[in-house]
């Protein structure tokens, strides 16, 4: 594996891969703004086998695996010639519409994956001119920056590390700086968080969590509909969520959300045995 | 055009796609909504649209889209 150093280096990988490809198949979904993010955080290693790329992430111990192959042939040869796979623990996302991923499965588990979890997309229309509640308690604020080690904690706590993508904390602390979380505070302390990013009229809640001694008090609820409700241009949010997640699935339903017919299906290598 | 306009509607009801030349810069659509659209794309026009097609260059307004169904003999 070699680091990467320049976003041109995944661009050109991801450009070979489909140069003439006959079932191009891809689980990078660029993010500009992300990747150049964790080539500068050096977090990201890449490895060719032929014209099929993998990029590597590193993140708390093990590795997210994206792929870019021009065919199922040739990802599954590259597969079995990455000796990493068996040494290393490894999470791999397959996004899309449910029946064309399942079609991608079975060269996963060939080569030693399982079902790890199973999330889906849900979304909302966002509708201008929504009252901005106002509450005594909570209190409702963007997060600062010196909250950041306390939401990190917060969000490792609570969230999956293989199937959620947790933030690492150089991530919150810039999502402080462009005000991207908000926080519920009771007693002194930060009692909640919701953590999104605005992409002009879209919107993505990426964490929405209430620390244990304050749930059941609606401090979620005031979260919510505070986000809801900021003056910005969105029009739109979407989230994942863990399909067997059935209480949060319920919450967010009763904030006006529904399938939107995206899956990710997560996969862990054998190295991975939770 | 117009049957490409109402199949983005179906997916994204929330935004009116006939304004915007830029879907992908104006957050209206990512590249997870771009994989659900081919899916709905290849349905209702009975093509297959490749993965290598898959690229934001391709649906970025309603003319872009509609030239890459031409690609794949669909006229409208």
């Amino acid at each position: 594996m070699n680091p990467i150093r320049t976003t041109s280096e995944v661009l050109d990988a991801i450009q070979q891969a489909k140069a003439g490809a006959s079932d191009f198949s891809t689980n990078f979904f660029l993010n500009t703004r992300k990747l150049q993010e964790w080539v500068s955080a050096k977090e990201l290693y890449g490895e060719a086998f032929g014209r099929t790329a993998f990029f590597l992430r590193a993140d708390r111990g093990f590795w997210h695996l994206y792929f870019s192959a021009p065919n199922r042939e040739e990802l599954q040869r590259a597969l079995a010639a990455m000796p990493e796979l068996r040494t290393e623990q490894f999470v791999v996302d397959l996004v899309g519409a449910e029946a064309a991923v399942k079609s991608w499965i079975s060269i996963w588990e060939s080569v030693g994956f399982r079902p790890y979890k199973k999330l889906f997309r849900m979304a909302r229309s966002v509708e201008k001119g929504l009252a901005l509640a106002t509450f005594r308690e909570p209190r409702i604020d963007f997060a600062a920056k010196a909250d950041s080690r306390v939401l990190f904690d917060m969000i490792c706590r609570v969230f999956d590390k293989y199937a959620e993508q947790l933030p690492t904390l150089y991530e919150i602390e810039m999502a402080t700086e462009s005000l991207q979380i908000l926080t519920a505070r009771s007693e002194g302390q930060v009692a909640g968080l919701l953590y999104f990013e605005d992409q002009c009229l879209t919107s993505m809640v990426r964490y929405w969590l209430i620390g244990e001694p304050f749930r059941n008090r609606g401090f979620g609820s005031a979260l919510m509909r505070h986000y809801l409700a900021r003056d910005v241009a969105v029009r739109r949010s979407v989230l994942w969520v863990i399909a067997d997640n059935k209480d949060t699935i319920a919450k967010y339903r009763q904030h006006g959300f529904a399938p939107d017919g995206l899956f990710d299906y997560v996969f862990a290598n054998e190295m991975i045995r939770e | 055009m117009k049957r490409i306009a109402e199949i983005l509607k179906e997916i994204r009801p929330e935004f009116d796609f006939t304004t915007s030349n830029d879907f992908i810069g104006d957050g209206m659509l990512d590249s997870f909504d771009m994989v659900m659209l081919v899916s709905s794309l290849d349905k209702a026009f009975s093509i297959s649209i490749e993965g290598v097609e898959i690229i934001p260059e391709n649906f970025r307004n309603l003319r872009t889209i509609e030239a890459l169904l031409r690609k794949h003999g669909v006229q409208e």
